[in-house]
């Protein structure tokens, strides 16, 4: 009955088992290294989006459940996360030949744009990363309002609608952003001349 | 015929009241985008929206965003549940349905009070956490935004009455008018104006609590009628005047106006004091200038925004007096009243001529010489001085200006006298030496009438104790 079982094709099938499994170890393994603030930071233009970060509840919560980049940035499970990896690996590409984001200012310039792309990507999967520690009927909060709240206000919302700006460098919300007042401001902050920021966008750095 | 003809006057008199005070019509406002902000907020900010529910807004549904909303390109706007709203309320968009009280009060002195004192003290910013906790608390701060819009805490809270706002107006409405119930109960209650016109700088609350308006007010305040629509003295209310009264409450004869200064004929607040020509642009804009300066028609002058303005008209310190002692005629003759005005002068300019004018005189010359250092108040005579104008002379002068004879002598003028002959002149011994000192004193103040201390003619005999002393 069995006889088609030959001894290459058993030999065959362990390989390719023992491969397959090795494989997505490999994947899991990947997954989860490169999801880590130690990975991401290596680029120094994530070393400058993170510093917020290490200033944030998210990062120092009293309960001591500190979020990794990839617990809020990277989708649950293995396929998703690898995806959302390839995906993310457009990131290196712009590191290495795009602008210089290692350089704060145009870090700073840029950041607006990465910050609605993150916004846009957390709201499209209704926070979905966020419920991996939250859950909403289980907020308590510190007053009786935040537990009413989150109970009884919430039906079509999703968290990143009201919970923006939290983690990271605070950026206006994209209906209100002015891309004018934010270079002024980038220009304030860095002491660089008034109008030098378009062209800094448009160089992809400063000369 | 005539009943008709009565209920036409009626309707449209009355309709024509109402437009006077607010500009925009019922269904311009409740908007639907608020209606959804009262859900969340009762239970996040429950006695908020509580004072809102039983004030005049909520009882006629002007709701959250009616005054909130904002424009996705105000420098302040922030994204809130899907809206654009703005946490500053602005006079500006108060203006929106209360356009005449805006206007007018937009062109009074309130609403340069941040302006002026950035124009004569360079420090607010240099002293950020006490700008923010002292001066800019009434005289409004500079708002300052973050990134993303927000107030910044270098700058916020604040409802000080000559507020910068982002949108480019002055002044905050809560100054007076608080948050969120917006009674006008309050803000007619002389305890608003106390917020501000309160201590050293102006000890307008404790001058009126102890005169014998602030005394009726505090046994009649149940007939003052205080939350009455329309609050004119001598129809709606007539126990006592409050503060509002006099410097911008209707009587018969004179509108009510949300220029506050408007009938002050007198600067009271500077170590002179000066009358004051009130000087009106062509644009409707107004400044206060020094009687003796008054510009003439059609001259151009700087005012406190930096800005140039047209001279139209300038309404001296005599209309101005005119005004208020109309006020004053709906309880008083008029012979009553004009004695006490020309006593109220008499007290100003005998400060005037016997300290202020002396003590400034002798300040000046020794910060022209160089005796006194630029910097303000680091030595004990520029303290000295301090003391007796803006303490105690302000006191005296606000003191006479509202008849509390407990600020205008026990602690106004006899303090100031005190201080002059005193410490006044003790601490420039100190600085210039005995001689040199005289010699000032009697330059500058010349002593042909009798010390204010005569009246303690019979020294008393020193004391068993001080006689051990000795």
């Amino acid at each position: 009955m069995f006889e088609f079982i030959t001894r290459h094709l058993l030999m065959a099938a362990v390989t390719g088992g023992a491969m397959g499994v090795t494989f997505m170890v490999i994947l899991i393994e990947f997954d989860h290294y490169t999801s880590t603030a130690e990975f991401c930071t290596v680029c120094h233009s994530m070393a400058l989006v993170a510093e917020p970060y290490y200033q944030s509840s998210h990062y120092n919560p009293a309960s001591g459940v500190r979020a990794d980049c990839g617990d809020c940035h990277v989708s649950e499970g293995v396929f998703a996360a690898t995806w959302d990896h390839l995906i993310g690996a457009k990131d290196l590409y712009k590191q290495l030949f795009g602008s210089d984001y290692d350089d704060p200012v145009v870090n700073k310039l840029h950041l607006p744009d990465a910050a609605f792309a993150a916004r846009n990507w957390f709201a499209k999967r209704n926070s979905a990363t966020c419920h991996r520690c939250h859950t909403p009927e289980a907020i308590v909060g510190t007053r009786p309002a935040t537990a009413l709240i989150h109970q009884q206000e919430t039906e079509g919302k999703s968290c990143i609608g009201c919970h923006y700006n939290l983690v990271h460098t605070p950026v206006p919300h994209e209906k209100l952003f002015n891309r004018d007042e934010w270079n002024r401001q980038v220009e304030q902050e860095f002491g660089l001349e008034p109008g030098s920021s378009a062209k800094i966008l448009e160089q992809g750095q400063r000369l | 015929m005539l009943r008709l003809f009565l209920g036409l006057v009626i309707i449209f008199g009355s309709s024509t009241l109402i437009a006077a005070t607010i500009d925009i019509a019922a269904s311009e406002w409740g908007a639907k985008a608020g209606e959804s902000c009262i859900s969340c907020h009762t239970k996040a900010s429950g006695s908020l929206v509580q004072q809102w529910q039983h004030s005049a807004h909520g009882r006629e549904g002007v709701n959250c965003f009616d005054c909130h909303r904002a424009e996705a390109g105000d420098s302040d706007a922030l994204e809130h549940e899907g809206e654009i709203i703005a946490t500053i309320v602005s006079p500006q968009d108060c203006g929106r349905c209360h356009s005449k009280e805006v206007d007018e009060f937009k062109i009074s002195s309130h609403a340069t009070a941040r302006l002026k004192l950035e124009s004569y003290n360079q420090t607010p910013s240099a002293h950020q956490a006490i700008d923010q906790q002292g001066c800019a608390s009434c005289h409004g701060s500079r708002i300052t935004l973050s990134m993303t819009g927000l107030p910044k805490a270098d700058s916020w809270p604040n409802n000080g009455i000559g507020r910068v706002n982002p949108d480019g107006s002055l002044g905050s409405c809560s100054a007076c008018h608080n948050r969120h119930g917006f009674s006008k109960a309050q803000a007619r209650d002389p305890a608003a104006c106390s917020w501000c016109h309160s201590g050293g700088d102006s000890p307008d609350a404790e001058v009126y609590a102890a005169s014998m308006h602030g005394t009726l007010f505090q046994s009649q305040r149940q007939q003052m009628n205080l939350n009455s629509n329309s609050w004119e003295l001598g129809s709606d209310y007539h126990a006592t005047p409050t503060c509002v009264t006099c410097h911008m409450g209707a009587a018969p004869g004179i509108k009510s106006s949300h220029d506050a200064t408007m009938r002050s004929a007198w600067e009271l607040g500077t170590p002179v004091s000066h009358k004051q020509s009130l000087v009106i642009f062509a644009d409707g804009d107004r400044m206060e200038v020094n009687e003796s300066e008054s510009p003439r028609r059609g001259e151009t002058l700087t005012k406190w925004d930096g800005t140039h303005g047209e001279v139209k008209a300038v309404a001296t310190s005599k209309r101005r007096r005119q005004v208020m002692s109309k006020v004053c005629l709906e309880c008083h003759g008029k012979e009553f009243t004009n004695a006490f005005m020309a006593n109220f002068d008499s007290f100003v300019e005998r400060y005037n001529r016997d300290y202020g004018q002396p003590a400034k005189a002798i300040i000046d010359q020794l910060y022209a010489n160089g005796t006194l250092t630029p910097a303000p108040l680091d030595e004990p005579l520029e303290q000295s001085y301090w003391k007796l104008w803006h303490d105690y002379g302000i006191t005296a002068r606000h003191g006479a200006a509202m008849a509390s004879p407990l600020h205008s002598w026990s602690e106004g003028l006899n303090r100031v006298q005190q201080q002059f002959d005193g410490s006044f002149t003790h601490e420039l011994q100190q600085l210039v030496g005995n001689e040199q000192a005289e010699a000032l004193l009697q330059q500058h103040a010349p002593m042909e009438i009798p010390p204010l201390g005569g009246w303690l003619s019979q020294p008393q005999p020193p004391t068993a104790a001080h006689s051990e002393a000795q």
